[in-house]
This record gives structure tokens, C-alpha cells and sequence, in this order.
């Protein structure tokens, strides 16, 4: 138990404003896990797991009274600007139930937008190492055949793949993985297990959204998420 | 890098960009027209009134000025003058040679008399000299066959030049090439005789109405002329009515010429003759003069004034001379600008007037840069939560859609500049096809593309499909009535030069005012662009990503 933990949040809040009303969505959630470790975050539509990826990855902003939230044992939860882009570009990654990719780039310029994001106007100086990972990661992926494909012409489990190589550019210390099976069929879903979980055994930590307890039964630990507050 | 990558992508992969950049070419183009042709006018109205009288005028009309020689030697002598020339300004009516038969027809005609060797000097007078055979070969080549210039030799160029007709050394008169009716002006700018009648080959009567320095009409006086030559200013009202013919003769037809001044006060003389005063110089009405390269017409006026000064001085204190010349207060010296000042005035409001009205498609450019961002940032909000969730900031949002804007306005402007650039460069073919009828192949084409559209139409409504079917629809009668418009064209006359001064429209860009409209394009554009952009980098990434 003296591990450090990789990521911690304690008495997480998020109320969402629908028209008058309010909806509280985490009422006081706690989250954490070690490095390495594969987390299922499991409940039902509407619970809040979503929402709780998201603050995880400081893609939104918890209440302003609530919680505190670390990553690597250094407070994140007040990052503003610059340094919780840099927070969401180099140390989480994430995957979506849709994919989103962007339609306008190919596999491959997809896959290194992370690398450009982060690069800026050095870019050019650090292109042919991030391109070499970034070919390496889709390699892995079995998307070599793929580079110059625009996701219209992938399917599912492709589109999928691609993102999580996206998800990967930067090499972050933690994949947030929202319903990454979702949107894909038993067996292509099964498929995309099957990559996460041979990330994850190259020691890649992973936190997993799903509301499927078979999918979650393939993670280390699943935690569940119940009126906003994580139990288990 | 990233956000050129795909500012560039978004441009490229959509339409609705391409109609942007369509819009705002066009506004662009029609700015650059319009001012291009208003500064072209002004341009040519100055340059004109510069070649055509010096770049300062000294006025005396009417009595004329006494003394003249010497003011123009003093003249001549300041380090800012190149030139000084006398002229006699009046209004005569002219006899023309035509038609056959002895009613012939008469016209008023503005008669300058000059020194062509000193007007030469001042105006560039020989530039302007029509009737010559082309200077070199190349120029012959690019003549028209029938062009009766190439039948010519230099001696119509030498009459013109001298005012007098070679052979019989009689003083000629060089007419204002549409003073007469005779020379028709064809679309490439020259001209032909017509009826059969060479204005240079003729004889016209001038008579003209001496005015006493009491203000009384005196006998008028008549010679006639050969026509020696024309000339051709480009300023229409100019070569409607104005003729030139020798200083001298001038003179003499308007009694200005040298005389003897009696003492009509004192008791007669045995001989019934009344005593002799003196001299009665001859006169002029102005004199022109030019400056020498590098001195401004308001510094070559500055010098006039003490030329004047010191020659009024000096002849004040020649007790030899009886007549003496008009005091300061009751001439004018004034710049070429200031004397056109009436007509180069309004000219240049309107102009201003015109840049200001047409700014206004600046904001017609922000508008549909911002109508067109807005739509796309609403598209576009899943992928800038995209980027938003793998580390791009608002900055670089923002970034992604000014770029989006700037290259609009940039490349839209371009090519609006390019645009503009052509149809200066070709507008009075344009204005010469818009006054023509339309030729056959144009109305139909228009007919048989109108056609082809119809068949289109019917092919899509028998497939049941209703956007081909009004669109090729719509195409079909666009066509149909553009071919009935052309076939129904009889030629407008739009630049009517009687109207605008010049026998042609002016056709060369104004850089400056088209670099400006490109950077109004450019900085509107991006200012359109701005209000989607803001609005880009404040969409929550979350609430973008959340519905598919």
C-alpha cells in the first residue's frame, strides 16, 4: 500500500445546469489507481462515469468548492491554461466510444496530431522521431496498410485502432478509455480488448469506462459507479 | 504547424470556402475598377491640362498684355523656368470646306494663337500632332493597313509643326482632330476620312471679333487658312474646339498686333493727323510657362511672381515706353491646377466620394466571411473538441480559423486584384463590344447551352430528382434570356466622350488603391473571421464530444 499512486481524486462534485434545474451528476466521488493497474469503471447510463473520465483527464472542470485530484502525487485540479493542455497533451490519453477522428486528416496525420500539438513551432525538428513512433504504434496496430486512408474509409475497428495510436503518441502514463467498445460489434469489440489489453501488460496504466460487466471483467479491478459515488 | 495543416484542409476540402474567396475576389475587383478608372480620369484630366498649358498661366484676356518679349525673356531667366510662351486666347467662327457646294457649314471654334517653337517648348505640342507616318518601322507594322498615315511623309508633320504650309510659306491653322465631321474615330483608337474629305488637303475661313480696350466689338476680320494638320490632345471638349494658328496673324485678326497710338485728346497736327503718342505694342492674352524637371508647379508660380514684379518694375521705369503693362491685382498667376481647378476639383470628391461608398463592400466581405465561419465552426465544433481533448489550446483554435480568414481574404483579394487588372486592362474592348451588336456566335452559344441545360432538366424530373431538375431549370432560362438579351443588343453607349472629357476610358490600374483594397480585404477578413474563431476556442470540448 506504499506505492505511490498514479492518479488520486477525492470527493470529486460536478452539477450540471439543465435549463432551471440542477442535476448532480458525482456527489463526492473518489478515484484512484496505482501504475500499471487496469480500472473498470462500471454503471449504468447516466450514472456519471463519462463525466468522471473527463475530470480525470481535465477535459472539464469539477465544482469549484469540490475535491482535489493528484497524478503522480502533484495536485492537478487547479491546473489552468497552458498547463493543463500540456496535462491532457503528454500525460493522459484518451479514447472515445465514436472515435473521433478528424475527417479532413489520414490515419497517419491523425495518429501525430498529439506529436504536432505538442512540438508547436519545433515541429520540424521533431517530426522524424515522432513520425517513427507514431509508424511504429499503427505497425502494432496492424494499420501499416492504412497510413494514407481518411477514417471514412476504415471501419469500426480501424477507427478505433487509429484512436487509440492517437491516444498513444505522446506515450502518456494513463489511457482514459470511455465505452472504447461500444459503438463496435462482439467481436471486432473483443478485438480492441485484446489491443488494450496487451497495452496494458506492457505496463500501460488504463482506466475504462463501460457499462458492460463483461467488458469490465477484463480489467484488474473494476470500481462501480452508483448516484455519483464510486463504490468498490 | 498543425493549425496550418488544417486551415489548409478545411479550405480545400469544402466549397463553401471557394464561395468566400468568389465573394470577396468580386468586391475586391469591383473596387479596384471603379477607383482605378476614377484616379485614371483624374490622371489623364491632369496630365492633360499639364501638356496642354505649361505647368503655370499668366492671364490677361481680353486688352492683352503689352510687352510680352520681355517678360517672357525675364521669365526665362529664372533657374526655375525651362520655358515661357505667349498665346492669344479668343472665340472665332470657322468656315468649313464641306459641304459641297456654297452653303457650307460654319462652326464657333476656341483660337489660340501661338509661337510654335516656344509652344513646342512648353507644351510638347508636336506629341500631339495627328496627321504623321509612323516613326519606325515597328510602329508601321502595328498600323492597319488602311491607316492613311502610312501613305504620308513628314511634311504634313513639318506644316504642323511650323504653322505654315510648305511651298506657298502661307500661315496654316492646325485644327482639334474633331472640330471637323469628317474624321471618324475607329475602335483601335485612330481615325479615317470621311466623305472623301482630308482635313490637310482643305482651306477654312476664320473670322474673328477684335474687342477695343473700351469693351467694343470692332469690324471682324477674316482670313483663310489651309489646314496644315490636327491634332489629337485625348481631351474631347479640347479637340472639339480648339485651333491653332500663328501668334502673328492672331494678332492682327484681333487688332493686337503693333500700332501707332495717337493723342486723340490734342489739337490735330497741320496736316489733320492727330499727334503721334508712341508705340502700341503688340499683345497677348497669357503666356505659359513650364518648369525645368524637378520643380513644382507651385515653385515655377513663385518665381512668376517676381518675374513679373521685376519686369512691371522695370518697365515702369522706362520713360520710353508710353504704354505700360497691367498692374499685379489685375492679372492671375496661376498653376495648371489651379486653373483647372473647377474641372479637377469635383473630379477628385467624386473620386474620394467613390472610395468611400465602395469601402463599404469591406464589410460586405466581413459579413460573408463571418456568415460562412459561423456555419463551418458549427460543423466543426465535434473536431475542435477533438483537438481541445489531446492538448490544443483556445490560442491555436483561434489560430486555425484567423488562418481559415486570411487566406480568404489574401487569395480572394489576389485574385479580386487580378481580376480588376484584366478588365482595366481591357475595358474599352469591353466598352467597344458593349457597344456593338452582340455577334451571332454569343447569343447562340447561349441558345445551345440553354438547350442542353433544358434536356438536363428534363433527364433529372423523368429520374424524379428535384435539385438537378431546378437547378439545370434555373440554368435553362438564366441562358435562354442572357441569349435573348444578346440578340435583342443593339450597342450602348456608355463612355460617351462628349460627356467624360476623353475620347477613351481610362485603362490603367491604380496599384495603390488596389493594394490598399487587398489589405482591406485581408484585415476584414480576418476580422469576419474573428467573431467564429472567439466562439470556436469557447465551445466546451466536453459538450462538443458528448452527441454524435
Amino acid at each position: 500500500m506504499n506505492e505511490p499512486l498514479l492518479i488520486q481524486a477525492r470527493a470529486l462534485h460536478k452539477t450540471y445546469r439543465l435549463g432551471k434545474v440542477d442535476v448532480p451528476v458525482l456527489r463526492g466521488a473518489d478515484f484512484s489507481m496505482r501504475p500499471g493497474e487496469w480500472v473498470a469503471i462500471l454503471g449504468s447510463s447516466g450514472s456519471g462515469k463519462s463525466t468522471l473520465l473527463h475530470l480525470l483527464g481535465l477535459l472539464e472542470e469539477a465544482d469549484s468548492t469540490s475535491g482535489e485530484m493528484w497524478f503522480e502525487g502533484k495536485p492537478v485540479s487547479g491546473l489552468h491554461g497552458a498547463a493543463r493542455n500540456h496535462y491532457r497533451n503528454q500525460c493522459v490519453g484518451f479514447v472515445f466510444q465514436f472515435y473521433h477522428l478528424l475527417p479532413e486528416l489520414n490515419v497517419l496525420e491523425n495518429a501525430l496530431l498529439p506529436c504536432k500539438i505538442s512540438a508547436g513551432l519545433g515541429w520540424p525538428a521533431a517530426r522524424s522521431a515522432a513520425r517513427a513512433r507514431t509508424m511504429d504504434l499503427l505497425h502494432r496496430f496492424g494499420l501499416s496498410d492504412r497510413l494514407l486512408h481518411r477514417p471514412r474509409e476504415l471501419s469500426g475497428g480501424e477507427r478505433q485502432r487509429v484512436a487509440i495510436a492517437r491516444a498513444l503518441a505522446n506515450q502518456p502514463r494513463l489511457l482514459l478509455a470511455d465505452e472504447p467498445t461500444g459503438n463496435l460489434d462482439a467481436r471486432t469489440g473483443g478485438e480492441i480488448l485484446d489491443r488494450i489489453a496487451s497495452l496494458h501488460r506492457d505496463g500501460l496504466s488504463i482506466a475504462m469506462v463501460t457499462h458492460d460487466p463483461a467488458v469490465a471483467a477484463r480489467a484488474d479491478r473494476i470500481v462501480h459507479l452508483i448516484d455519483g459515488v464510486v463504490q468498490g | 504547424m498543425y493549425a496550418i495543416q488544417l486551415a489548409n484542409r478545411y479550405l480545400t476540402s469544402r466549397i463553401i470556402p471557394l464561395i468566400a474567396v468568389g465573394a470577396v475576389a468580386l468586391c475586391v475587383a469591383l473596387v479596384v475598377i471603379v477607383v482605378s478608372v476614377m484616379s485614371g480620369f483624374l490622371d489623364m484630366l491632369k496630365s492633360s491640362g499639364r501638356t496642354l498649358m505649361g505647368d503655370v498661366v499668366i492671364n490677361y484676356p481680353v486688352r492683352g498684355m503689352p510687352w510680352y518679349d520681355d517678360l517672357v525673356r525675364e521669365i526665362e531667366t529664372m533657374p526655375e523656368a525651362a520655358a515661357a510662351s505667349p498665346l492669344v486666347d479668343t472665340y472665332g467662327l470657322l468656315r468649313m470646306p464641306y459641304p459641297q457646294g456654297a452653303d457650307k457649314e460654319v462652326v464657333t471654334a476656341n483660337v489660340w494663337g501661338i509661337e510654335p517653337a516656344s509652344f513646342e517648348r512648353v507644351t510638347d505640342y508636336s506629341t500631339t500632332l495627328y496627321w504623321k507616318p509612323p516613326a519606325s518601322e515597328a510602329d508601321a507594322a502595328a498600323m492597319a493597313v488602311d491607316d492613311p498615315r502610312l501613305q504620308l511623309n513628314s511634311q504634313h508633320e513639318k506644316n504642323g509643326l511650323s504653322l505654315t504650309q510648305a511651298g506657298t510659306n502661307e500661315p496654316g491653322m492646325v485644327m482639334g482632330m474633331h472640330v471637323s465631321i469628317v474624321n471618324e474615330r475607329q475602335r483601335d483608337g485612330t481615325y479615317r476620312s470621311r466623305y472623301g474629305w482630308f482635313m490637310p488637303d482643305q482651306q477654312v475661313t476664320l473670322t474673328l471679333v477684335p474687342i477695343s480696350g473700351k469693351g467694343t466689338v470692332a469690324e471682324p476680320r477674316e482670313r483663310l487658312f489651309p489646314v496644315v494638320n490636327e491634332f489629337r490632345s485625348g481631351v474631347y471638349q479640347i479637340d472639339k474646339n480648339r485651333v491653332l494658328i500663328p501668334l502673328a496673324e492672331a494678332q492682327r485678326l484681333l487688332r493686337l498686333d503693333q500700332g501707332t497710338l495717337y493723342d486723340m485728346e490734342a489739337p490735330p497736327n497741320a496736316d489733320g493727323s492727330q499727334p503721334v503718342l508712341g508705340v502700341s505694342p503688340p499683345r497677348v492674352h497669357r503666356i505659359l510657362a513650364r518648369a525645368k524637371p524637378g520643380i513644382t508647379a507651385d515653385a515655377l508660380r513663385a518665381a512668376v511672381e517676381i518675374a513679373y514684379e521685376r519686369f512691371f518694375e522695370k518697365e515702369m521705369a522706362d520713360g520710353t515706353r508710353v504704354v505700360k503693362p497691367p498692374r499685379r491685382d489685375l492679372i492671375s498667376i496661376l498653376t495648371w491646377e489651379q486653373h483647372l481647378r473647377d474641372l479637377i476639383g469635383p473630379v477628385e470628391k467624386e473620386r474620394e466620394m467613390m472610395r468611400i461608398l465602395f469601402s463599404i463592400v469591406y464589410l460586405v466581405c466581413a459579413g460573408l466571411v463571418l456568415s460562412i465561419f459561423w456555419a463551418i465552426v458549427q460543423e466543426k465544433s465535434r473536431d475542435i473538441g477533438i483537438l481541445r481533448s489531446i492538448g490544443a489550446s483556445r490560442t491555436a483554435v483561434l489560430w486555425i480559423f484567423l488562418q481559415y480568414g486570411l487566406v480568404i481574404g489574401a487569395v480572394g483579394g489576389a485574385i479580386g486584384v487580378g481580376l480588376g487588372w484584366l478588365v482595366i486592362c481591357n475595358i474599352n474592348s469591353i466598352h467597344d463590344a458593349i457597344g456593338a451588336d452582340a455577334p451571332p456566335w454569343t447569343w447562340m452559344a447561349a441558345f445551345g447551352m440553354g438547350s442542353l441545360s433544358l434536356v438536363m432538366a428534363l433527364r433529372g424530373s423523368f429520374r424524379g430528382i428535384l435539385l438537378p431538375t431546378l437547378l439545370w431549370l434555373v440554368t435553362a432560362m438564366t441562358l435562354g434570356l442572357v441569349g435573348c438579351g444578346l440578340l435583342a443588343h443593339r450597342g450602348t453607349l456608355i463612355w460617351d466622350p462628349a460627356v467624360y472629357y476623353f475620347s477613351s476610358i481610362p485603362s490603367q490600374i491604380d496599384w495603390l488603391t488596389a493594394g490598399i483594397t487587398w489589405i482591406g480585404a485581408v484585415v476584414f477578413s480576418v476580422l469576419g473571421a474573428s467573431v467564429p474563431a472567439a466562439k470556436a476556442a469557447d465551445i466546451d470540448p466536453v459538450r462538443a464530444l458528448r452527441y454524435e
